[in-house]
């Protein structure tokens, strides 16, 4: 009845897992947020989100396959891409659990916080072992 | 003389003998009054004439005798098929029209409808009832013809708003899906797909008025948490609704899509004739006799009047349905409710809230259920989906020569890696888990242990993070909103 094994297919867009022509709920009830997501939270598509430990399932299914996938950190895209949901959900889905404190959202470095002698120091380091 | 004894005939009788005793009483007065000598003559004529009168009184008396016999035969013989005929039209009316129209609601064709009810006597009066009964068919067979050509019509245009409706939803989901970075295009998209899924409920309301399934048909079973999210897909204020606790169960495909509708209509209601800020309930719990879906609203109830309305709009649904008793502002709402009920074994009740509005409560029955295949609903079903592990690292290419003569500030270890300070601040971090992020190999056996390690391993622990081929994975950045 589903494909179990269907992992997101990268570029090619999300398979429909289980569905095969639609859900029946649409996405704005998924993330029936009241706010716009930019008001919620700075959150974009590289932020990572992990579970923080102890955190409720809860009622939501969305939320609680959120908390299990982010046992390890994963960014926002990359759960859009696990759920199968536009990273426009996964964000207010992300905010709802950042506000009930079930999760830690982390920002991404800017890039000019990347020095780049240290991480050419890195890569020399690593040829060398 | 002789009918005499009948209690009808006495007058005429008396009236029989009166005549000829006056001609006797008279013939002997004029016997006496003539002279001597015509005596005997007068008395012979007035004899004969009194003997004469008599005979022509007693022929006619029994001419009349047998007139009267044949009268009252033709009269008993005209009542009797009076009454017969009284008897038939009484049959024709009780028993033979409803038995055609019977028969013409049972899908007989108009000339079968009729065929036999009435018995073949070869009288003319059978053959007027046939013919009338025929005529009657006939009439009432073409007007349901054209009540079912409009509603044929009705349900084909619903039926092809359906279609483009269900196309648009496909299509807007993979608009969402492209879109889905950006916000405002997301937002908007969102909206258009709301007006989209309120369309499509309208056209299945139309469908199911005119005798039809309501829209599309599911193969698979659905979770039942998912058939309620999806009837929340399809009312305007689906944001004041709290869904509350679900009972695990999922829904059979063919019941799928009118417990969908129904639920939709009853949410409707509820949102509708509440106040724009009150919450509305929705709750599915098991019972003995299947699962409850209850909605219940804090708006101002229902009057007895609203509700014998209410009801009313139901048991119309739930029977025949006209169109035209829908009226100038048709509710279908409840008329689609009862309908579907009808249709699938649901039972519905309206009964007063606890919270001051109405409870509705819809009843699925159990053989509508089965186990659901993935408790929660079928987008948690991604959860299951192992979580992604370190990916090996690709092949990074040539790497640019090293330098041993490393004079940039940078302290490094004794393997050459620059060294983590202890404290400093902000920590260097990876911008994203990237699959092509190279993770750092595993440190030699001997290799001392680095300082600033416990920091690694706390942030490892925190993170939940296990995994001993990464040895580093700094983030010195500050979490955002509550996480500390």
């Amino acid at each position: 009845m589903s494909g179990t094994g269907a992992r997101p297919g990268g570029a090619g867009g999300p398979a429909r897992r289980g569905w095969p022509d639609g859900a029946p709920e649409r996405l704005y009830v998924v993330g029936a947020a009241e706010g716009p997501p930019a008001e919620r939270a700075p959150l974009d598509l590289v932020t990572l989100v992990v579970t923080r430990p102890g955190a409720k399932p809860g009622a939501h299914p969305e939320h609680g396959a959120i908390l299990r996938l982010c046992a390890g950190p994963l960014s926002i895209a990359e759960l859009s891409a696990y759920l199968s949901l536009p990273a426009s959900t996964v964000t207010v889905l992300v905010a709802e659990l950042v506000e009930d404190g079930r999760v830690e959202a982390r920002a991404p470095m800017s890039a000019t916080a990347h020095p780049v002698a240290l991480l050419e120091a890195v890569m020399d380091g690593l040829s060398k072992i | 003389m002789a009918r005499s004894g009948s209690p009808g005939s006495r007058p005429s009788t008396a009236s029989l003998w009166l005549t000829p005793l006056l001609m006797l009483v008279a013939g002997a007065a004029v016997t006496l009054v003539v002279p001597a000598g015509a005596r005997a003559g007068v008395a012979l004529c007035g004899l004969a004439a009194t003997g004469f009168v008599l005979w022509e009184e007693l022929r006619r008396e029994r001419a009349v005798t047998a007139l009267r016999e044949a009268h009252a035969a033709a009269e008993a013989t005209l009542r009797h098929r009076l009454a017969g005929q009284e008897a038939a039209a009484v049959h024709l009316a009780t028993e033979l029209l409803p038995a055609a129209l019977d028969r013409l609601r049972h899908g007989a064709v108009a000339e079968d409808a009729v065929r036999g009810l009435v018995p073949e006597n070869g009288s003319r009066l059978g053959d007027a009832h046939e013919r009338m009964l025929r005529s009657v068919v006939e009439i009432v067979d073409t007007q349901v013809g054209v009540h079912d050509a409009a509603q044929r019509a009705f349900v084909n245009i619903a039926r092809r708003v359906q279609a483009i409706v269900h196309q648009q939803a496909l299509d807007m989901r993979a608009m969402e899906d492209k879109h889905g970075n950006n916000p405002d295009v997301f937002g908007d998209l969102l909206h258009l797909d709301h007006g989209n899924a309120l369309i499509g409920r309208l056209a299945d309301s139309v469908a199911v008025l005119g005798g039809a399934r309501p829209g599309r048909q599911w193969r698979q079973d659905v979770p039942l948490f998912n058939v309620l999210r999806g009837a929340m897909s399809r009312i305007n204020d689906y944001k004041r609704v709290d869904l509350h606790s679900v009972a695990e169960f999922a829904v059979v495909g063919p019941t799928v899509e009118p417990l969908i509708h129904a639920i939709a209509e009853l949410l409707d209601n509820a949102t509708r004739y509440s106040p724009p800020q009150a919450r509305v309930h929705l709750t599915a719990i098991e019972t003995t006799s299947g699962v409850a879906v209850e909605i219940e609203d804090a708006g101002v109830g229902l009057t007895d009047e609203a509700r014998v309305r209410a009801e009313t709009a139901l048991a119309l649904g739930a029977t025949e349905l006209d169109l035209d008793d829908l009226g100038e502002t048709p509710r279908l709402g409840l008329a689609v409710v009862g309908r579907l009920a009808r249709a699938n074994d649901f039972t519905v009740a309206l009964r007063p809230s606890a919270y001051g509005g109405v409870r509705a409560v819809l009843t699925v029955p159990q053989d509508a259920l089965t186990a659901t295949p993935f408790p929660g609903g079928m987008i948690a079903h991604a959860a299951v989906l192992p979580p992604p592990r370190p990916r090996p690292r690709p092949d990074l290419g040539p790497v640019a020569p090293a330098r041993d003569d490393a004079d940039d500030g940078i302290e490094r270890n004794a393997n050459g890696l620059p060294q983590r300070r202890r404290r400093g601040g902000r920590v260097p971090a990876r911008t994203v888990p990237a699959p092509a992020g190279p993770a750092a190999p595993a440190p030699p056996p001997d290799a001392p242990v680095q300082p600033g390690m416990w920091l690694a391993d706390f942030q490892e622990g925190v993170s939940g993070r296990l995994s001993a081929g990464d040895v580093d994975d700094p983030r010195g950045d500050a979490p955002i909103g509550k996480g500390e």
